[in-house]
């Protein structure tokens, strides 16, 4: 093949050089002005408290003091909450506990959610219906949830009724009251009521796949497989990170469900690291304590959901 | 034919696209001619009729399968991708080697001049680089048949020509197949081998540039084509001692008809006719000959004029040098130069030509 001359330098029409931005000092300081209220009030909403937060952590505070939290320093221990927070097995096995949730939960979410989300990019008989169906577990009420599900996994509840007559004899399990059944029903219950959402962030995202791509590629000779790997998934790939963040952070804090299923019991069996929190609050009434546990959370996720970002950045500049 | 419900968006189209050939479909929007692409790249099915490649019927065949390359209108380049991958595509979901796919690869970029740009993003380089490797991305396959869908329609008009020598060149380069749709004449006329002229889900005429221009056969091409389009006054046959004449009535009589027209005509023994004349093929004549006309508008388009004569029935255009002495306001004379005149039959529409 002899290879063809057009001369290689034409311009481009519309690629103009970017218009100079204005950064004369004057324009920069009225608009500090302006957003100045909008500053102070996210400044006293978000940094506030954590400063607070962090003022207590290193206290032996409790509001069973009878002072003013502002006078803490008179409980001042140092990082004493933090040492006792690195042998306390109790959080260890708490925090040990939702990871294993957040690790089963939200990729089954995510999975299923995808695979939903690929059916209904075909037209069907009862689409819409089925879209409007697919999305309530998702408005419902996390406490009522929490009693729908109580009651489904009674020991002479449906879901045994149900196994029972599948497999054609009698089946008692008293889930919530067995240490090892319980976490699986507070599982269910929870990707019962977030599948929905990653179904809707990820049809979004599959919408947004162009379609002149993948007919593209179709006309390629690519097999659906193919297509779906190659094109699909890599547009999606920002959505997909944004969709795992959401649930992750969502799933780290697994509470209300949870707590009226089991209270975190039976034991300790479902305990995770919010109600393990809530009891240390509300029962121990050790505050200072408190805080530096829910620190130590906000920084562990902080980094991860900082990794998804920095993985979501280097996805859009590929 | 294609039906969509009640809506027939291609009635009537036989059209057999030759090896090597660069057919133009050309129409209105609307007219069918994307149906017709899309259905020879099997994103739609005829709900009657075949379509064959070599021979070998085509219904049925997944799009996939048929051999088709496809030009989209934004070329639908995979921006995920670098240039190489986006060039490697085809091959690597057929399961090329290695070795192979490298090779063949690097040799299409060399043919294309995108070596340089081989590790590129294809996301931000310029529309011609896009258009030539959307072209690459589909050649390197080898289809039997390349389909272009209106790929000059994001592009400015000022870089249009441009892109058209290069389209036209890369077509001769390949010697392959191309079916390109367009609305646009101009872009068919330079490109084409042959044009096929569309309008309503009816194929009207299948022919060269010049065959189209010349000989439309019927109203709706002779309007369609050249810009502006063909002049067509309503008129009625007459005989006269010079021969067979058409009485356009404000517009006066016409010259007598050549000899084969008027032998076709009196043949199907019309009688209410369209008597037409390219605007390139009026003539300014001395004043006292021809007929007179107020001139009414003119448009100046650089290298040519073209004046627009009277008004309602009497209405003629024509186009001149851009140098013609002329102005809005005053009377005119012309004549249609000999040999120009085409004449269809008011019913049908259908032109009236000698054997």
């Amino acid at each position: 093949m002899s290879s063809f001359a057009i001369e290689e330098k034409h311009s481009v029409p519309g690629d103009l050089t970017t218009p100079e931005t204005r950064t004369e000092d004057g324009g920069r300081r009225l608009g500090f002005m302006l957003t100045l209220p909008a500053q102070l009030l996210v400044l006293f909403i978000a940094v506030f408290p954590l400063l607070m937060q962090l003022y207590i952590s290193l206290t032996d505070w409790s509001p069973l003091e009878g002072t003013g939290w502002w006078q803490a320093y008179e409980l001042w221990n140092g990082f004493a909450n933090y040492t006792d927070l690195a042998v306390d097995s109790r959080f260890w096995d708490a925090l040990g506990r939702t990871a294993l949730v957040m690790l089963i939960c939200v990729p089954v979410e995510f999975l299923l959610g995808l695979g939903l989300a690929i059916l209904f990019m075909d037209n069907f008989v009862g689409k819409r219906v089925f879209y409007s169906i697919m999305l309530i577990p998702m408005m419902v009420v996390p406490a009522v949830a929490g009693y729908m599900f109580f009651m489904l996994f009674q020991s002479g509840g449906p879901v045994n009724d149900i196994i029972s007559t599948l497999i054609g004899r009698p089946f008692v399990l008293a889930w919530l009251s067995s240490p090892g059944t319980a976490l699986v029903a507070v599982m269910i219950a929870d990707i019962w009521q977030w599948t929905p959402l990653m179904f809707l962030i990820l049809l979004a995202g599959l919408v947004g796949v162009p379609e002149d791509q993948m007919r593209a590629a179709t006309l390629l000779g690519a097999s659906w497989w193919q297509r779906f790997y190659t094109i699909a998934l890599p547009k999606m790939k920002t959505i997909m990170i944004i969709a795992l963040s959401i649930r992750i952070i969502e799933n780290f804090k697994i509470f209300d469900t949870l707590f009226i299923m089991t209270g975190g019991g039976p034991g300790v069996a479902t305990e995770t690291i919010s109600v393990y929190i809530y009891k240390v609050t509300q029962q121990d009434l050790i505050w200072g304590y408190v805080a530096a546990i829910a620190l130590v959370i906000l920084v562990v996720l902080s980094i991860v959901v900082s990794l998804a970002i920095s993985r979501m950045n280097a996805a859009k500049e590929a | 034919m294609k039906r969509f419900g009640a809506f027939t968006a291609l009635k009537t189209m036989d059209l057999e696209i030759r090896d090597g050939e660069f057919m133009a479909l050309l129409g209105p929007s609307g007219c069918g001619k994307s149906t017709t692409m899309n259905m020879i790249a099997g994103m739609e099915s005829p709900s009657e009729g075949r379509i064959t490649f070599d021979g070998a019927d085509m219904n049925g065949v997944a799009m996939g399968k048929r051999g088709v390359g496809f030009v989209f209108q934004n070329y639908a380049i995979f921006t995920h991708m670098s240039v190489y991958d986006n060039l490697a595509y085809g091959l690597k979901v057929r399961g090329t080697p290695a070795g192979e796919l490298d090779r063949r690869v690097k040799a299409m970029a060399d043919f294309l001049q995108l070596t340089p740009m081989l590790e590129k993003p294809s996301a931000k380089l310029s529309v011609n680089i896009l258009q030539r490797l959307a072209i690459g991305r589909s050649a390197i396959v080898e289809p039997a048949i390349f389909l272009l869908d209106e790929p000059l329609s994001n592009v400015d008009a000022a870089f249009r020509a441009v892109m058209r020598t290069e389209l036209k060149h890369l077509q001769r380069q390949f010697k392959q197949t191309m079916v390109y749709v367009t609305h646009d004449q101009l872009e068919a006329m330079t490109m084409a081998d042959r044009i096929a002229v569309m309008d309503h889900g009816v194929l009207q005429q299948v022919g060269t540039p010049l065959e189209v221009y010349n000989d439309p056969v019927n109203l709706f091409v002779a309007d369609f084509i050249g810009s502006p389009g063909m002049n067509l006054a309503k008129g009625m046959l007459a005989d006269s001692d010079r021969g067979m004449v058409v009485d356009l009535g404000v517009l006066g009589i016409s010259a007598p008809l050549e000899p084969a027209i008027a032998a076709a005509a009196r043949k199907q023994a019309a009688r209410d006719v369209v008597y037409g004349f390219r605007p390139e093929r009026v003539a300014l004549a001395a004043s006292g000959a021809g007929l007179a006309m107020p001139v009414t508008f003119i448009e100046r388009i650089g290298a040519r004029t073209v004046v627009h004569f009277g008004d309602g029935e009497k209405r003629v255009k024509a186009v001149f040098d851009n140098d013609v002495a002329i102005s809005t306001g005053e009377t005119a004379h012309i004549a249609i130069e000999p040999g120009a005149a085409r004449l269809f039959d008011a019913a049908t529409g259908n032109a009236i030509r000698g054997a």
